[in-house]
């Protein structure tokens, strides 16, 4: 499998501020990568860095392509929404697809009719009288009919609720995704995308805190609901996060075999949320 | 370039359009509404004898010349549309690459498969070949208007209206040289046009103050430092408003075929280059 993405120590820095410290990224063709971070971590200018809006230091290159110097060129194979409502207020929801099929080469108006055939959105109607589960569904249903290799979101169901939220990944996965394309996705909301992911990556202060699939996180990490008389020893397996849980103390690890934690209590394979709260912490102590 | 690109191109300039509609649509409309209101009170206020007077004084005026001897006169009418076209033009340049960035519109616009360059030369196509052409659509539709609204005046009065198909091709061709003009004061002042987009797409705020600051403590740097006025002179050259009439079609090869044209073109170009660089992050 090729890769779509590569980045190899990329940096950005605003003022003294740095927000990208030595970015290594790779993501395969075909993957549904999620780039997860708390606030002011370094995702969306990542993201931006692979669109070509953003300037930064170090090795990139998206779809064989260098975003910084060829981004026009680049946009015929990625699409891009983002984490506020950008689409032009002014515009009719006509007139934007117009402009669309105007300026994009694998621009499929038809789909895109149907799409939002299915919503409440009316062609005649301008974006600022649109409510932003609307902003959000006709952006979705412009990108859907875009023929791209890569499609970054970056925050793209931010303040919708959860019916929106529901149907904007739902829609994704159903009729977007063909195991060819490949998406990466940035969100707070990590539960909503877990069970779509195929990647995972977590960034914290500029850098990539965790980077694996997500078949392979269940091998490396494990949960562990400590017996109380076996807490000696599971402090000693050197566990990345401990927290209360019922009473009890429960300790996330990293790499340790499995074998050697059954004894120690109940084992459970994290949730994505769990370990990026382990994992986070964890780069805090660092 | 292929037809992609050209529809591509038509694609920008009519986002352009329909974004900026009050101003190259809504503006100059506005402005004929008015002026049709005011001269039909004017007309109701004066007399059989003074319309009379006056239909033979245009005929007296407009005797024995051509249509395009004529039409300098028909441009006269054009000055406020003129006036208004060029304020919407200053706006429009400050703007041009400024408040898609403010709305943060600008990530739409960037996700889409279209260069930066033709992002710029979409703007001034836009604001020096085809917002024109909406005010001088306007103003025919008044100077036909007036023509048909004369010629009712004639034969209610019973007054004899000489040379109106003369007058006709005189408001069509004073159309064509304000056009013109238009367009050769687009190139004249490029470097102008340039300075402005090129604070447009740098500033994070205000560009208006910056491209004028920047411009006065650049000349003042240059005075004081070299003891010249290079800057100051070069505006002021450019600043005759006789250099932006087109009257004949004569002048038009001499406007645009000459070293000072070429100097300020060149200087334009070089200025949308560093807006065109500018615009590359958004950030």
């Amino acid at each position: 499998m090729s890769n779509i993405i590569e980045a190899r120590a990329l940096t950005k820095s605003y003022g003294s501020l740095k927000a990208l410290a030595g970015v290594d990224l790779t993501i395969p063709t075909g993957a549904i990568s999620g780039l997860i971070g708390p606030n002011g971590a370094g995702k969306t200018t990542a993201l931006k860095a692979l669109i070509g809006l953003c300037d930064v230091e170090g090795e990139l290159s998206v779809a064989g392509m260098d975003p910084r110097t060829a981004r026009h060129k680049l946009m015929e194979d990625v699409c891009f929404i983002a984490d506020v409502s950008i689409l032009p207020k002014w515009f009719k929801v006509s007139q934007l697809i117009d402009y669309v099929e105007g300026v994009h080469p694998k621009f499929d108006r038809i789909k895109t009719e149907e799409f939002l055939s299915a919503t409440d959105i009316p062609a005649n109607k301008r974006i600022k009288e649109l409510s932003k589960g609307m902003v959000t569904q006709l952006h979705l249903a412009l990108v859907m009919a875009i023929d791209v290799k890569l499609l970054v979101l970056d925050e793209p169901t931010l303040g919708l609720d959860i019916i929106y939220r529901k149907e904007f990944y739902d829609r994704l996965l159903n009729d977007y995704y063909d195991g060819d394309r490949t998406i990466v996705i940035s969100t707070h909301q990590v539960e909503e995308i877990e069970a779509l992911l195929t990647h995972l990556n977590f960034i914290n202060n500029g850098e990539i805190a965790l980077s694996a699939m997500m078949t392979d996180l269940a091998d490396i990490y494990t949960e562990v609901v400590v017996d109380p008389e076996q807490i000696a020893q599971a402090d000693a397996l050197n566990p990345i996060h401990i927290r209360e849980l019922l009473g009890k103390k429960s300790y996330t690890f990293e790499s340790v075999p499995k074998a050697q934690l059954q004894p120690l209590g109940e084992i459970y394979t994290p949730s994505v949320a769990d370990l990026f709260v382990a994992k986070m912490k964890d780069s805090r102590h660092e | 370039m292929n037809k992609f690109h050209l529809l591509q191109f038509h694609a920008l300039l009519q986002r352009e359009i329909l974004e900026h509609r009050n101003m190259f649509i809504m503006a100059p409309a506005i402005l004929a509404g008015l002026i049709l209101l005011f001269s039909v009170w004017a007309m109701t206020r004066m007399g059989q004898d003074t319309v009379s007077i006056s239909i033979e004084y245009m005929a007296l005026l407009f005797d024995g010349l051509s249509p395009l001897e004529m039409a300098p006169i028909f441009m006269i009418p054009a000055i406020p549309f003129i006036g208004i076209f060029y304020f919407c033009a200053i706006i429009y340049l400050m703007n041009s690459l400024y408040q898609d960035r403010q709305e943060l519109s600008i990530l739409f616009w960037q996700s889409m498969p279209v260069s930066n360059l033709n992002t710029v030369l979409s703007k001034l196509v836009t604001i020096g070949m085809v917002a024109p052409l909406f005010y001088i659509a306007t103003m025919f539709a008044l100077y036909v208007i007036a023509l048909f609204w004369l010629a009712i005046l004639g034969w209610s009065y019973d007054i004899e209206v000489a040379g109106l198909g003369y007058m006709f091709l005189a408001a069509v061709a004073s159309l064509i040289f304000v056009y013109l003009s238009i367009v050769t004061t687009a190139l004249w002042l490029l470097p102008t046009i340039g300075w402005v987009v090129l604070f447009s797409a740098f500033a994070k705020r205000t560009p208006i103050l910056w491209a004028i600051g920047v411009f006065i403590l650049v000349g003042f740097l240059e005075e004081f430092i070299f003891g010249t006025q290079f800057l100051g002179n070069f505006v002021q050259s450019r600043s005759t408003p006789t250099q932006y009439l087109i009257l004949d079609f004569q002048d038009i090869v001499e406007r645009l075929i000459n070293y000072d044209m070429l100097f300020g073109i060149l200087v334009g170009s070089i200025l949308l280059a560093g807006a065109v660089y500018m615009r590359r992050f958004i950030d």
